[in-house]
Parts: C-alpha cells; sequence; structure tokens
C-alpha cells in the first residue's frame, strides 16, 4: 500500500499543479478550463516531434514545447475575452470542450494515436524510505506544485500586479473603470497556466500512460482536486491533488479494485460537490 | 385574428403524417441506396437518437452534458449481455431494455445533478465518461471475447431491413420526443432551464424536471448504443469514447439539436464529414477538427445553426407581440372583501447584520386586493420571496386559508395555492404563450378558458411563440398564467414594470376585478402610486423592513408618517 501511495505521489503532484492552474483561471478569468491538460499535452508533443524528427536536444526542444503550450493557452484567452467578455461561467467554459475536442483531434493528425517516444527529462530514484524508492519525477513534481502555489498566493497577495488582477476577477467593471487593462492581464493568466501545465507535463509525462487522450482527460482528477479548494483555495487545491494521486496510487496494488481506481476522480467530485453545494439551492439570488 | 391554439387533429395528425413518411422515405433509401450508403445511413441513424437525446438536456434542460456515449454503451452492453444469456423476446425487446437501463443510469448521475448546474454537471459528466471509458476496455462487452454477435430480428436481418427497422426507431423516438415536449415534462424541461425559481413558483418540482430531462436523455443515448451493437454485431469500446461524447456534444450544441430536425442534420453531419473528408484524401481525423472549429464558433457567438435557419425564416414574418389594453368591460360586480385568507405574523428576516424585514403583520382579505407599498430597499420584495418560501431562514408564521406553510418548499406552497409572480422576467422563450400558460395553471383548461383569460388581459394570442413578446407583456401572460391556476392568493410583484405609463391604469382596473373574475385575492407590490390607488381598498405601508401603516387607502395615504417616508419619491408627490 505504501509502495503503491508513493508511487501515486508523482501522478499526485501532476494534479496538483494541474489544480492549481485551473483554481487561478477559475478565480481570475471565470473560467473551468477543460481544455488545461491538452495544453499541456499538445506542447510536449511537439517537444517530443521536434526532438525525435528535427533532431532537437531534449532540454531545447522541451523548452519549445513549454512556450507553445503556453502560445495556445494565450491564443485561447485573447479568443475568449475578445468574444465572451460579458458570458457567463459556462459559456466561457463550453467553449473550451470544444478546443478540449480540438487539440486532442489535432494531435492524433498530426502525431497519431500511439504513446509518444518520450526522453525522460529526470530519470533515477531520488531516495528511499524504508525499502520504498521514491523517483526524482516524484521529489520534483510535488515540490513544484508547493513551490507553485506559494508563488501564486505571494503573486496574488503581495504584489501590485496580483492586486490588479484580484480587483478584475472580484469586480471587473469597477476594475476596468480604474483603467486596470483587462483583456492584457486575462490573457497573461491564461499564458502562464498554459506553461505550468506544460512545464509540469513534460515532467511527469515519460513516467505514465502518455497518450493524447489519457493526457488530456488529467483535467478530471485535476478538476477533482481544486473542487475540494472549491476552485478559490490554493492549498486545499494542492492538498486534494496529492492525495487523490497517493489513493490512486495505493487502490492500483489490489487488482480486484482497479475500476474503483478509474472512478476514484469521479466519485470523488460527486462527493465534493454535492458537500460543497449542500446548501445553494436556488440558480439565482432573486 | 383568431386566439385559439391549434386543434387536436393538427397537433396530433401532422407529426403522424410526417413520420409516416420518413418510415417510407426510409424504405425506398433502404431499397434504392448503394450497400454502402445504406451502412452509413445506419451509423447517422445511431448518432440521430444520441443526438435527440442531448438535445433534451443540453437544448431544452440547459445542461452540459459530457457522457452520451456512456449511455451509449450501458445500451450496448445490456443488448449485448441478454443477446449472450438467450434472453426471451428478441432484439426489440433487448433495445428496449438498454433504453431503459440507460435512463436508470441516467437518474443515478442525474441525482447529484440536482443541485448542481452549469459547468459542475460539465465536470461530473466530462469524469464519468473517462473513468467508463478506461473500464469499458478493461471490462469489454459480453460476448465480445468469445464473438458471440447479436443476433437482428429475422424479419430485418439483412443490412437494407436493418436500416429501415432503424428508421423506424428513429421515427419512433423523434415522435416520443415531440409529444414529451408538449407534456407537463417538456414544458418544465424549457422552464428549468431558464429559471428554476420561476419553474418553482409554477408549482412543478425543478427535481422532477432535470431528473427526467436526464432520464429521457440518457434512454435515447442506451437505444443508439442498443442499435449500433445491432449494426455492428460485436460492440467494441472504440465506439464510446469520451473523446466522440465530446464531439456529440458539440455538434448538438452547433446545430440547435433542441430541434429535431436539426438533431437529423447534425447526424447526417457526423457521418457525411468524416466521409467527404476520406473521399477527398484527407484523414478522417479532419472530422473533430471541424466540428471543434465549428463548435468554437457556435460556443463564442451564443448562435447555433437551427436557431440560425429559423430567424432567417420568421425575419419574414411578423415583428414582436405586445399587448393591447383598452378600457376594461365592467360587467363585473366587485365583491366586498372577506375575511383574511392570508394571515402573516412576525415576520422577520435578517441578511447579516442588516435586518431586511423585522416583525411585520400582513393580512390579506378574501376577496380583496391589498397593496404593499414602500420606498426602494423598504423589503417589499424580500416580503415576497419569504411568502413564497424561497428564504427559509425567515422566522415568524405564515397561513393561508388556516394551513400552516412554514416549512413548505417553494413548489408546495404553490401547489397549496400561493402563487408568486417575478419582478425579472421568468418566462421561458422556447415555448407558446398557451402552453406556458397551461403549465403554469397545472389544472385542465378549455382553450375559450385561455382565450378569455388572455384576451382579458390584452395578451397575443395562444399559440404566439413567447420569444416573439415583448418583455412587459410576458410579464402579464406570467400573471394570466397564475390566475388560471386558481390560487387562493396570489402575490404581485410589481406586474406593470416594462408596460408603458399610461397603461397602468388600465392593468389595475382589470386587477381590480381579478378577485371577482378568477375567485383569487391579491397581494400587490408596486411603485406606481396611481396604480395602487386605482386598485386597492388597503393598504400596508413598509419602510425600513417594518410596517408603517397599514389600513383603509385614504388613511394610509394621509397618514404624515407615510408622507415623510415618501420624501423625494416624485410618485407621491
Amino acid at each position: 500500500m505504501l509502495q503503491g501511495a508513493l508511487a501515486g505521489l508523482a501522478a499526485g503532484g501532476l494534479y496538483a499543479v494541474l489544480a492549481v492552474c485551473l483554481t487561478l483561471m477559475s478565480r481570475l478569468v471565470r473560467v473551468v478550463n477543460f481544455a488545461q491538460s491538452a495544453t499541456g499535452m499538445f506542447g510536449c508533443y511537439v517537444a517530443v516531434w521536434l526532438s525525435v524528427h528535427v533532431g532537437l536536444p531534449t532540454w531545447a526542444a522541451t523548452v519549445v514545447g513549454i512556450v507553445l503550450g503556453g502560445g495556445l493557452s494565450a491564443l485561447l484567452g485573447w479568443i475568449i475575452s475578445t468574444w465572451l467578455a460579458e458570458a457567463d461561467i459556462g459559456t466561457r467554459s463550453a467553449v473550451t470542450v470544444a478546443v478540449l475536442l480540438l487539440l486532442i483531434s489535432l494531435s492524433f493528425i498530426l502525431f497519431g494515436n500511439k504513446p509518444q517516444p518520450f526522453h525522460p527529462i529526470l530519470d533515477g530514484p531520488a531516495f528511499s524510505v524504508n525499502g520504498v524508492v521514491v523517483s526524482q519525477v516524484t521529489v520534483v513534481t510535488v515540490v513544484l506544485s508547493v513551490v507553485i502555489a506559494l508563488g501564486c498566493r505571494a503573486l496574488l497577495t503581495k504584489t501590485s500586479f496580483g492586486l490588479e488582477l484580484r480587483a478584475l476577477s472580484e469586480r471587473p467593471t469597477t476594475a476596468e473603470l480604474m483603467g486596470i487593462p483587462a483583456k492584457p492581464l486575462a490573457v497573461a493568466v491564461w499564458a502562464a497556466t498554459g506553461l505550468l501545465s506544460t512545464l509540469v507535463i513534460s515532467i511527469v509525462a515519460p513516467s505514465q500512460s502518455n497518450d493524447a487522450t489519457s493526457l488530456s482527460m488529467l483535467v478530471v482528477p485535476a478538476s477533482a482536486a481544486a473542487l475540494l479548494g472549491g476552485f478559490r483555495r490554493l492549498d486545499l487545491a494542492v492538498v486534494g491533488g496529492l492525495v487523490l494521486g497517493m489513493a490512486q496510487g495505493a487502490v492500483a496494488q489490489v487488482d480486484s479494485l482497479s475500476v474503483v481506481r478509474y472512478f476514484l476522480p469521479f466519485l470523488v467530485i460527486v462527493g465534493l460537490l454535492l458537500w460543497s453545494q449542500r446548501k445553494e439551492v436556488w440558480d439565482v439570488a432573486r | 385574428m383568431s386566439r385559439a391554439e391549434t386543434g387536436p387533429l393538427t397537433r396530433f395528425g401532422v407529426p403522424l403524417v410526417v413520420a409516416g413518411a420518413a418510415i417510407v422515405v426510409g424504405y425506398l433509401f433502404s431499397v434504392g441506396l448503394d450497400g454502402y450508403f445504406v451502412y452509413l445511413g445506419m451509423s447517422a441513424i445511431v448518432a440521430g437518437i444520441a443526438l435527440l437525446g442531448l438535445g433534451v438536456v443540453t437544448g431544452s434542460a440547459g445542461m452540459v452534458s459530457l457522457c452520451q456515449l456512456t449511455f451509449a454503451a450501458v445500451g450496448a452492453w445490456v443488448v449485448s449481455y441478454l443477446n449472450r444469456a438467450g434472453a426471451p423476446g428478441g432484439f426489440l425487446v433487448w433495445l428496449l431494455c438498454g433504453g431503459i437501463a440507460a435512463g436508470l443510469v441516467g437518474v443515478l448521475v442525474g441525482l447529484p445533478a440536482l443541485r448542481l448546474r452549469g459547468i459542475n454537471l460539465a465536470v461530473v459528466t466530462l469524469g464519468l465518461a473517462a473513468a467508463a471509458d478506461l473500464t469499458l476496455v478493461q471490462i469489454q462487452f459480453p460476448g465480445t471475447v468469445d464473438g458471440v454477435s447479436v443476433e437482428r430480428p429475422e424479419a430485418f436481418s439483412d443490412d437494407r431491413g436493418y436500416f429501415w427497422l432503424g428508421t423506424m426507431v428513429l421515427t419512433a423516438c423523434c415522435l416520443l420526443v415531440h409529444f414529451l415536449r408538449r407534456t407537463r415534462w417538456g414544458s418544465g424541461w424549457q422552464a428549468v432551464a431558464f429559471s428554476e425559481r420561476g419553474t418553482a413558483a409554477a408549482g412543478a418540482s425543478v427535481r422532477t424536471s432535470k431528473l427526467s430531462a436526464f432520464a429521457v436523455s440518457a434512454a435515447l443515448g442506451g437505444v443508439a448504443g442498443g442499435l449500433l451493437t445491432g449494426q455492428v454485431g460485436l460492440a467494441f469500446p472504440a465506439s464510446f469514447t469520451a473523446m466522440q461524447s465530446l464531439a456529440l456534444y458539440v455538434l448538438a450544441i452547433m446545430s440547435g439539436a433542441h430541434l429535431i430536425d436539426m438533431a437529423i442534420f447534425g447526424a447526417v453531419l457526423w457521418v457525411a464529414v468524416p466521409e467527404l473528408l476520406k473521399r477527398w484524401g484527407v484523414p478522417q481525423d479532419w472530422g473533430f477538427v471541424v466540428f471543434g472549429l465549428l463548435g468554437t464558433h457556435a460556443l463564442a457567438t451564443g448562435g447555433n445553426l437551427g436557431t440560425a435557419v429559423r430567424e432567417l425564416w420568421r425575419r419574414r414574418s411578423k415583428g414582436a407581440a405586445s399587448i393591447e389594453l383598452s378600457a376594461p368591460p365592467s360587467d363585473v360586480e366587485l365583491p366586498t372583501p372577506g375575511e383574511p385568507v392570508l394571515v402573516v405574523r412576525d415576520l422577520s428576516v435578517s441578511f447579516g447584520e442588516v435586518k431586511a424585514l423585522s416583525h411585520v403583520d400582513i393580512s390579506v382579505p378574501s376577496n380583496g386586493v391589498l397593496g404593499v407599498i414602500g420606498p426602494n430597499g423598504a423589503g417589499k420584495s424580500t416580503l415576497v420571496d419569504i411568502l413564497s418560501g424561497f428564504l427559509p431562514q425567515a422566522t415568524g408564521s405564515v397561513e393561508l386559508d388556516g394551513l400552516k406553510l412554514n416549512g413548505l418548499s417553494p413548489t408546495r406552497r404553490a401547489r397549496a395555492g400561493l402563487r408568486r409572480t417575478f419582478q425579472q422576467d421568468r418566462v421561458p422563450a422556447g415555448l407558446t404563450v398557451g402552453s406556458y400558460v397551461r403549465f403554469v395553471a397545472r389544472r385542465r383548461l378549455s382553450t375559450a378558458e385561455i382565450t378569455d383569460a388572455l384576451e382579458f388581459f390584452g395578451c397575443p394570442p395562444a399559440r404566439t411563440p413567447l420569444r416573439r413578446v415583448d418583455v412587459g407583456a410576458r410579464r402579464l401572460v406570467e400573471v394570466v398564467g397564475h390566475l388560471l391556476a386558481k390560487p387562493k392568493v396570489l402575490l404581485l410583484d410589481e406586474p406593470a414594470a416594462g408596460l408603458p405609463h399610461e397603461e397602468h391604469v388600465a392593468l389595475g382596473l382589470r386587477l381590480r376585478q381579478v378577485p371577482a373574475r378568477f375567485g383569487v385575492s391579491v397581494l400587490l407590490i408596486e411603485h406606481d402610486l396611481d396604480l395602487v390607488r386605482s386598485v386597492c381598498d388597503t393598504i400596508t405601508v413598509l419602510d425600513f423592513g417594518q410596517v408603517l401603516a397599514s389600513g383603509p387607502q385614504a388613511e394610509v395615504l394621509a397618514n404624515p408618517e407615510v408622507l415623510k417616508a415618501y420624501m423625494g419619491e416624485t410618485e407621491l408627490l
């Protein structure tokens, strides 16, 4: 069990970073971005293609991929903040469903539907606890998720940039009237979360099932984790991601429970939503 | 212009004739088309049924469902299982079982969805689709490992025959959806998509509306899956991936699948786009890219193909419908108000530190109209919200004709005979005036009854689609619906807002006749004092959440306290 749980921690770190991205997006630009991990997947696939077919060194290809992921996300953000500036969160998010579909099928066309020959960026064990080996990937992703969450928190609470972002998310009209540039800021948030998700997927993908669909569907466990923090709290999103990854890893140790493992994110989502919405009754306040 | 709705012959006859024609066309296609096209056509039929289902849940009821093919997989699984087990009844019975099983799964998934809306439901259904995807690959469909393929009915065993059977199943599903949408359930779907509060205020259960939409949608998905199994013989997980569910959702949004013809058109696209790409030598995966792009566009602009085509058609027909109020018929004798029918004692509610209402007593006389006035923020709308059950945290007692209403949900209160209207537009634009009035009234109404009531309030005819009715008139249609429900008391929250000022008094004269004509007592909240003067014998004045004065009209309006509270409000001066 412990071995399984620790093995699942790498995935947990990945969920945590994606959950942090989803939470930032939902808080700051009013979108539940279903294409969050698909953007990362696409960036990584381009990186693999560059390294295999163009012969770029792995690190250079990875950097290009990460930048591309950020760029794609920024483009999507620009489209949404241009055409759907006033729309509700539901409509804005529904657009990302279409984009998710678009990115998966584009990757099928460009790269085929087989898992990609990833070159691991990180490899090998970091240390071992009671004979259970913890890999470098695990250490890096977990540390990364915590650092990113802390960093975002500091950025939002301590800097004037963060203040503008919060103003924009809580009182968009007032903020715009005060001269805060809404669209560039929104696009910047999109770009940043795109960069982060591509980065973390580049690190973890080599050691995961890494076909396009699996990578894109990482958004499901990630949103389960983000829901723990109610799409608002970054710390709980990180905790949620790590715990969910460990739970899945632990369950994976038992063969008879493998179906449970698939349904775990779904059950967590349903449970959390029912709990968090237990008092909400009506669609509008009045 | 006649205000009547269409007769039963048109209502039932036309769809049945169209259905008959569709089956004939299906037969002609099945014998006339090239074998390959028959096969493609079958795929389109399967997609069409799945899209019809999505149209119900996403189009009519306004929910996001990303797991339609998971329901299809349930249908396929049941059909495969029954086939392998050699269950009695044959394919069509199995198909029905598959549909029912998928419907039940839909109810299970829908249960948490009752309190979830919009984007949360999307997360839930995507989670289910992803989990089902992985699970299906692991457990496989019954019979696929040992190659027991599903037996088609004998009369339709070849591909052409099966296509014709498919046409009939599709037609049956279309008829089902068509007629369901005309029932209370269907109106409920439209209402719940537009406003949950409005639905509950009409005495319909928000829960039933959402759950029935989800169940019907899932059942149709199940039938589609079962039919697909019969087409290919052995079901494989690759036919039911989350990815394809996403694509179907996008297609449903893009084509506007809540319209039956558009669901079928969407199904044709579903098959034709990849097929054309194949012929042009383009990889078929571009099909989903095309759907993705068009879907992004449709979602970003908020339009869809079906509505666009209909708009084009409508532009040639008439413009917006509004109300025509002249002097009302004065042929009724006004009854004298009797004993109180609605008694409210010691009503209080606070939002945090703010006391919105404190210790309010109000009583509405039977056969009478009580006016409640007060400056902005006095707590008038809060009062209506509490009485109709939308603010359960309020304290105090509410008694309707001796029945204690405390603790009852808005739906129960509406059914018990306490109705309300809203200040905001809560009338779903997807229905006609007549079907909306029937939905709100919750009782059997004759066409003449509806026509009379609509005419009395100068509303557009029953068969006018509500989307062509302007907002002021919509709110009067809402009033008519609630009056026809024959409640004991109707709470009207600023019914004249949205009407031109010169029509306020004309409306007031009609409201005055409401107790006599409809047997309904009224609590009227209004800003316009001219209107209140013309309607109400007794008035209660609220200010800062407290009753400032209460009693006969002349006495209350002469009260210096009331004048002071209203200082600056030009309406009174």
